[in-house]
């Protein structure tokens, strides 16, 4: 028994392909640091075929320089790869499947590639692994999707490769250390490389390269909601989620899903809702990316606390001089953190309040159309139910109160809110009978219909007839007829039981601006905090940077 | 309902602008959309029509004096001027001259001559001009305000710069040829129109009053635009328009001689507002339009 066997198990055999990877790697490399015209062969020689490789990008950082490098390596040495990323944003992203040099990849959002990415997979050039959210995703690094090679995006290097992301921190975190501890090979574009950094956010020693790249990692402002767009229908929305929702439930802890809807309602913060008397008793900590819409509602004395998934262009200045909002680090810069903040989201948040495409009668809501895979990012982590979730707030037992139906265990529940003009643009209907998800399920061989929200999480749905609380609803039949009472002109509106529909207002279920004592000739746009970016550079005291296509004067 | 901000010019539609303006409900219309004037050559490209031919025209008053006014809807094909419209402005403005009121205001937000009526949009505009200076040799000042989308550009920029005073905000702009014309002609390295911040460098009020084409630049909103109107309303009462002499011409073009040379090199306002004495050149266009006037005060 004692005996050596023959075959003695191996237990290293990953950490001694990682010394192989990087006895190749070597040639190209001086320590840590690589140069710019050398990252090709040094991808070349580190990368194996089959490997799972995770190139950082998600809505805002990517690590451009790597993909555009990756996309130059030699197709029979570095192919059979499979893709992990938070977002396939970058037209490299699909050019590098397009060459044959990838044969699976798994993500979560893909935005403005959807549309290639759908034929890709129609044409058999790709296999989707599966679609998840950022959370699942980051979660499977850990478990069974771990990156053998990281391509990251940092702001700065030292000379030793200990890296500084800056406020755009991100995912980096999450990626780097799934890789870094099970014996993969990390490899950071860098902005800049500096003799000393502000801050170390990556340690050198889970660096395995870095190389400064020749421009700057682009990082798209995809949070800066101009507020001259702010149309009235989504200031009476607005008025309709501050004074029958978030009064109603005092909700202080929230996250807000990106869009004019939600612009809205932070710019009516130090306006409609100050008015309501709402100042420290709603909108005091949130999950939020650092929206120039929200400078106001801060500088009113609304907020107490801000974490951020990742920065926004033009807000640095801002953040730095707000450090008792933002989480700001002893350098002055802010970090974020993208896993954190949608753990944050689910667990410690009473709100979730987003906008969609299309909504069906049984409150599944959707923004997949056919022809385009678009994946989910964040918003399901939000936009959900925590089962897990044992702490009580006063807006999360009020909630459970209202759901209980069956039993007497008292338990809380989170609020999930939609908020959608009943109409979107081209007179397209956001209330439908059937999901367009469904088709796009079929096409695309998936093996579900993606829904983004599903009906049994959503609890509140706003539009600008009015508010529904779906918590509230008996029977399935009164939920659908709850949704049909604020579905407006459209066709699935139109088609509600009426006598229903006015008992549901009755007894609360269904609630109009006038049941809420608002009137619609309020909603107006001087009724906003700030109308343009040029009002909110002024409340920011100058401290915020506009991007310049957002510029008007 | 408290912690509503004041009107915005620039958001605001022709009407809402002229009933902010003048004294409360004193606007009387010329030629009202209920008349129908549209025009005729829209018509007969199928084009869209507007009731007011996208101009409303009337007589009001501002700080009890008696005015006419006119006001271009930026919506409605850009505040463009075509037959019909550039008659009403015109008509307007002759009025001017046989009622003597105490100024004609014109609320300019438009991108010039309507194209689609080609000789007649330019000829509409060379009236436009006449009616205004034979206004202001009856002794009736012209007065521009500029805070729309459109701005004052093609003909209207020139009627703008006709006129005895031109109040601005910073939004609004003025200039012969709009920045897409520009980059179409002589190519995205001379002008990129989308370059908004170099946009409102070259044509934005603040460079506009900075040359001192703007004789006011004021916030974006219709208080503000009420206030400096009614001051110089005010002045023309005491002191009259004086017909216009050959000292006064001659002293004007001394001035531009000065300040073609004083702007010989500038290529883009930045170098406007060094040499109107502004330090902090980034600084500039955040400046709250008090302090800007204050420090531009300084430096003459």
């Amino acid at each position: 028994m004692n005996q050596p066997s023959e075959n003695p198990i191996i237990w290293d055999t990953q950490m001694r392909n990682c010394a192989g990877r990087l006895d190749r790697g070597a040639a190209f490399a001086h320590g840590r640091e690589v140069s710019t015209d050398d990252i090709t062969k040094l991808l070349e020689a580190v990368i194996e075929p089959g490997d799972r490789v995770c190139i950082e990008g998600n809505n805002q950082k990517q690590a451009d320089f790597l993909s555009r490098s990756l996309l130059k390596t030699d197709p029979s040495r570095v192919r059979d790869l499979h893709l992990l990323q938070s977002v396939l944003a970058l037209p490299e992203h699909l050019d590098i499947i397009e060459r044959g040099q990838v044969s699976r990849i798994d993500f979560s959002f893909s935005g403005q590639q959807a549309g290639r990415l759908a034929a890709l997979v129609e044409q058999g050039r790709i296999t989707i692994g599966a679609i998840h959210t950022y959370l699942e995703l980051f979660s499977r690094y850990f478990i069974d999707l771990t990156p053998k090679v990281a391509l990251i995006a940092a702001q700065a290097a030292d000379r030793e490769g200990n890296l500084y992301t800056g406020p755009n921190t991100e995912d980096t975190p999450a990626i780097v250390e799934a890789t870094a501890f099970k014996n993969g090979i990390v490899i950071a574009q860098v902005n800049e490389v500096v003799d000393k950094l502000p801050r170390v956010d990556i340690p050198a020693d889970w660096v395995s390269y870095f190389v400064k790249a020749p421009t700057p990692h682009y990082i798209e402002p995809l949070f800066t909601r101009d507020p001259s767009h702010i149309t009235e229908i989504q200031i009476l929305m607005a008025m309709i989620a501050i004074k029958g929702l978030y009064a109603e439930y005092g909700i202080t802890r929230l996250n807000h899903g990106i869009g004019f809807d939600t612009a809205a309602i932070e710019l009516l913060l130090p306006t409609y809702a100050a008015e309501l008397g709402l100042k420290g008793k709603i909108c005091t900590h949130w999950a939020l990316n650092p929206h120039p819409t929200l400078i106001p509602a801060i500088e009113a004395g609304f907020v107490q606390s801000v974490h951020s998934f990742g920065s926004e262009v033009g807000m640095e200045r801002y953040i730095s001089a707000r450090p008792d909002i933002f989480f700001v680090g002893r350098d002055g810069t802010m970090r974020s953190n993208r896993a954190f903040s949608q753990a944050a989201g689910h667990y410690a948040c009473d709100l979730f309040i987003g906008s969609t495409l299309q909504i069906d009668m049984e409150g599944n809501s959707s923004t997949a159309t056919k022809g385009r895979i678009a994946g989910f990012g964040g918003a399901p982590n939000m936009g959900s139910d925590a089962r897990g979730r044992r702490h009580a707030s006063p807006a999360w037992l009020r909630a459970g109160r209202e759901a209980l139906r069956n039993g007497t265990m008292p338990r809380g529940r989170k609020l999930v809110a939609q908020i959608v003009e009943t109409n979107r643009e081209q007179m397209q209907p956001a209330f439908v009978e059937r999901l367009d998800a469904w088709d796009l399920a079929e096409s695309a061989g998936m093996e579900l219909p993606p829904v983004m929200i599903y009906g049994d999480d959503i609890t509140h749905i706003i539009t600008e007839e009015g508010i529904s609380n779906l918590l509230l609803c008996e029977s399935a039949e009164e939920r659908e007829q709850a949704i049909r009472g604020v579905a407006g002109y459209t066709a699935a509106g139109m088609a509600r039981d009426r006598r229903m529909v006015e008992n549901l207002r009755d007894r609360g279920i269904v609630r109009y601006p006038e049941d809420l004592g608002i009137s619609k000739r309020h909603a107006t746009r001087d009724l906003l905090a700030a109308r343009n970016i040029k009002e909110l550079v002024h409340a920011s005291g100058g401290l915020y940077t506009p991007p310049r296509q957002f510029r008007n004067w | 309902m408290k912690n509503v901000k004041p009107a915005s010019f620039f958001e605001s539609s022709a009407r809402v602008r002229v009933a902010k303006l003048v004294d409360a409900g004193s606007f009387k219309e010329f030629c009202p959309p209920q008349l129908r004037r549209t025009s005729p050559h829209l018509a007969r490209l199928n084009a869209p029509v507007a009731f007011d031919d996208g101009v409303a025209v009337g007589s009001a008053t501002l700080a009890g004096h008696k005015i006419l006014i006119a006001a271009q809807e930026g919506k409605f094909n850009g505040g463009a001027v075509g037959e019909v419209h550039g008659a009403k402005l015109a008509g307007l403005l002759d009025r001017g001259v046989r009622e003597l009121p105490r100024a004609v205001l014109l609320l300019i937000d438009s991108g010039g001559v309507r194209l689609h009526e080609a000789n007649a949009g330019l000829i509409a505009i060379s009236e436009v001009m006449r009616a205004v200076l034979r206004c202001q040799e009856a002794g009736v000042p012209v007065l521009a305000l500029v805070g729309g989308a459109c701005g004052a550009f093609g003909g209207m920029g020139i009627v703008t710069r006709l006129c005895n005073e031109i109040i601005m905000s910073e939004e609004g702009r003025l200039g012969l040829s709009g920045p897409e014309v520009i980059e179409t002609v002589q190519g995205v390295e001379e002008f990129d129109s989308r370059d908004r911040p170099l946009v409102w460098r070259v044509t934005g009020g603040k460079v506009r009053r900075a040359l001192g084409e703007a004789t006011y630049l004021v916030d974006d909103d219709i208080c503000s635009f009420r206030s400096v109107t009614a001051e110089l309303l005010c002045r023309y009462q005491t002191k009259p328009l004086a017909p216009v002499d050959i000292d006064e011409i001659s002293a004007e073009h001394a001035r531009l001689t000065e300040r073609t040379k004083r702007f010989a090199t500038a290529r883009d306002g930045r170098e406007i507002f060094q040499a109107s004495g502004f330090v902090d050149l980034d600084e500039v266009s955040l400046l709250p339009v008090a302090k800007f006037n204050q420090q531009l005060l300084e430096s003459l």
